[in-house]
């Protein structure tokens, strides 16, 4: 194979290959389709921009807002409330969904009363648990973790019912005691399906918890929202419902992009 | 037969074992009074009609499953759950699909506690003797069924056991690889000189790797008969007498089958009162 024949080849393998990793970012034109036809309604002056500011206000108002010390601290509270409510949930629902998929018994005396109390609206719960618990990071973080207990107690009990039994011989045939059949076995036999219940639960606390501090004046991002558009600062709250999305998907694509990633590497 | 001869103990034993679930209403027990003995470096095949109960006989060979009647010895001791000298594998192939080839076959050491740098000495050693030397890196679903089992088997030799049980081992994979395979494992049971059992219902592959071949009944599954194949190896089907041996064992079952359909058909009429009633 002649030099100049091989280096064609390669230089066409790697056109072939820019082509796909050129196509995985297409979604980014898109994007910038839409905010600028955002900002072509703003400036057209079709939406007053006292309703809808427009994108490159936005963008210059999260920027500022970023800089600004007490925004942070909003984020971050919120940010705190929601993963503490995620790991409290995780924490409770854990031991009873792993009961439940290994034990019929005791998924048939548990599982129907979860589910009646999954139907329960939380959004409708919130007054209530005010009432009780008083507005503050507690509540948020009680509301928080009940309406991330249900999505991570079915998928975890879900997995846990998927376990081929012939895995769990392969684990008594080779002795392996109880912490390590948990450790070697089940943690990654339902890591799949704990991952997506844990990024389902994600989705479903960012709003509860937003709305506890819209509805509730719990201190968050949220009730910097319901403040800037109480005193007309339109700019600010857009700003601030950016930051909650961008950070909702760093989030994602980070914790379980990477869990994700890893799973599919072994999963059929 | 039962009683070991000069102090010599069997590498296994099963005295009488009886399997009997409580939940059935008729309480028809599923295995009754089974005994038979292996010796070490014997390669065993439990055949049976389907459902008669040979799996859950191997599971309580393997510990994972309790006789509620008699009793099954390892060199004499008894075996009351899993041993470290009797491994096993399955029909399912049972891999963890989160583990490598490696990590499948290393378990068994790994939560012994066997370090990692002894460990991966025969992890490789059994890998080239299954012929999976260099696939080390894959995960079982980039596997065809035969490498599958194979990584299985590799799996339940890495822990250096005794005895190795085989659920209906080939039973899953497409002939072709499953009777490469069975060669293979003949030929590792020369090697190793290891105790094996296979449960099977493919008679042709009973005949082709026992030196013992037990012949269960249908349920309650009762020992019908033991037989010894005397055949040289490597075998090959198309002799005469491994003919002969395949019709002699296909004989019996056939006429165990038959039997109990008559006995099927009498509980059926006497249900209905009919033979109840001719008895009164």
């Amino acid at each position: 194979m002649s030099v100049a024949y091989s280096r064609r080849l390669f230089s066409a393998e790697a056109n072939a290959h820019r082509k796909v990793a050129a196509e995985r970012y297409l979604w980014l034109v898109s994007l910038a389709g839409i905010f600028f036809a955002w900002e072509m309604t703003v400036r057209s002056g079709l939406v007053s921009q006292s309703r809808l500011p427009s994108f490159t206000a936005t963008v210059l108002t999260l920027a500022s807002s970023l800089l600004d010390g007490a925004f942070l601290a909003r984020v971050a509270q919120s940010f705190l409330n929601l993963t503490a409510g995620i790991f409290a949930a995780l924490a409770i629902a854990m031991p009873l969904a792993l009961f439940a998929g290994l034990r019929n018994r005791f998924d048939t005396a548990m599982t129907p009363l979860i589910m009646l109390a999954g139907a329960l609206p939380d959004i409708a719960l919130l007054p209530i648990l005010v009432l009780w618990i008083g507005p503050g990071n507690v509540a948020a973080i009680s509301i928080a973790a009940f309406s991330a207990f249900f999505p991570i107690y079915f998928t975890i009990r879900e997995g846990t019912k998927d376990i081929h039994r012939d895995l769990f011989h392969v684990a008594a045939v080779f002795n392996t005691g109880r912490v390590n059949t948990f450790r070697k076995l089940i943690l990654p036999a339902i890591s799949p399906q704990l991952f997506t219940g844990l990024r389902l639960a994600y989705d479903f606390v960012w709003e509860i918890v937003l709305a506890i501090e819209i509805f509730s004046g719990v201190t968050g991002i949220g009730s910097y929202i319901a403040g800037a558009v109480e005193t007309g600062g339109v700019r600010e709250a857009f700003a601030a419902i950016l930051a909650v999305g961008v950070m909702a998907i760093l989030v994602d694509r980070i914790v379980f992009g990477r869990a994700e990633a890893w799973i599919r590497r072994w999963m059929d | 037969m039962d009683q070991a001869v000069d102090g010599l103990t069997y590498q296994m034993e099963l005295k009488n074992v009886g399997k009997e679930y409580e939940q059935t209403e008729e309480s028809i027990p599923a295995i009754q009074d089974v005994s038979f003995t292996l010796d070490h470096g014997e390669f065993a095949c439990v055949v049976g009609p389907s459902g008669c109960g040979k799996s859950t006989l191997l599971k309580m060979a393997a510990g994972l499953d309790k006789p509620t009647s008699g009793e099954i010895r390892f060199c004499g001791e008894r075996v009351n759950g899993p041993h470290p000298k009797i491994s096993m594998v399955f029909q399912s192939f049972a891999l963890f699909p989160w583990r490598t080839v490696v990590g499948n076959v290393e378990y068994g050491l790994e939560v012994q506690g066997v370090r990692k740098t002894q460990r991966i000495d025969s992890v490789r050693k059994y890998l080239e003797m299954v012929g999976l030397a260099g696939y080390g890196h894959l995960y079982p679903k980039q596997l065809s069924g035969g490498m599958k089992q194979r990584v299985g088997i590799a799996r339940a030799l890495a822990v250096d056991p005794e005895v190795i049980l085989m659920d209906e081992a080939f039973s899953a994979i497409d002939e072709f690889t499953a009777e490469t395979l069975r060669e293979e494992v003949a030929e590792i049971h020369a090697e190793t000189e290891k105790t094996f059992v296979l449960v099977t219902h493919n008679l042709i592959e009973a005949v082709e790797l026992a030196d013992k071949i037990i012949v269960l009944s249908s349920r309650p599954a009762r020992v019908k008969r033991i037989l010894d194949v005397d055949l040289e190896r490597p075998r090959d089907r198309t002799r005469s007498e491994f003919v002969q041996t395949h019709k002699s064992i296909f004989a019996l079952l056939k006429e165990e089958l038959e039997s109990t359909m008559i006995r099927r058909r009498i509980r059926k009429i006497s249900e209905f009162g009919k033979l109840s009633d001719m008895e009164e």
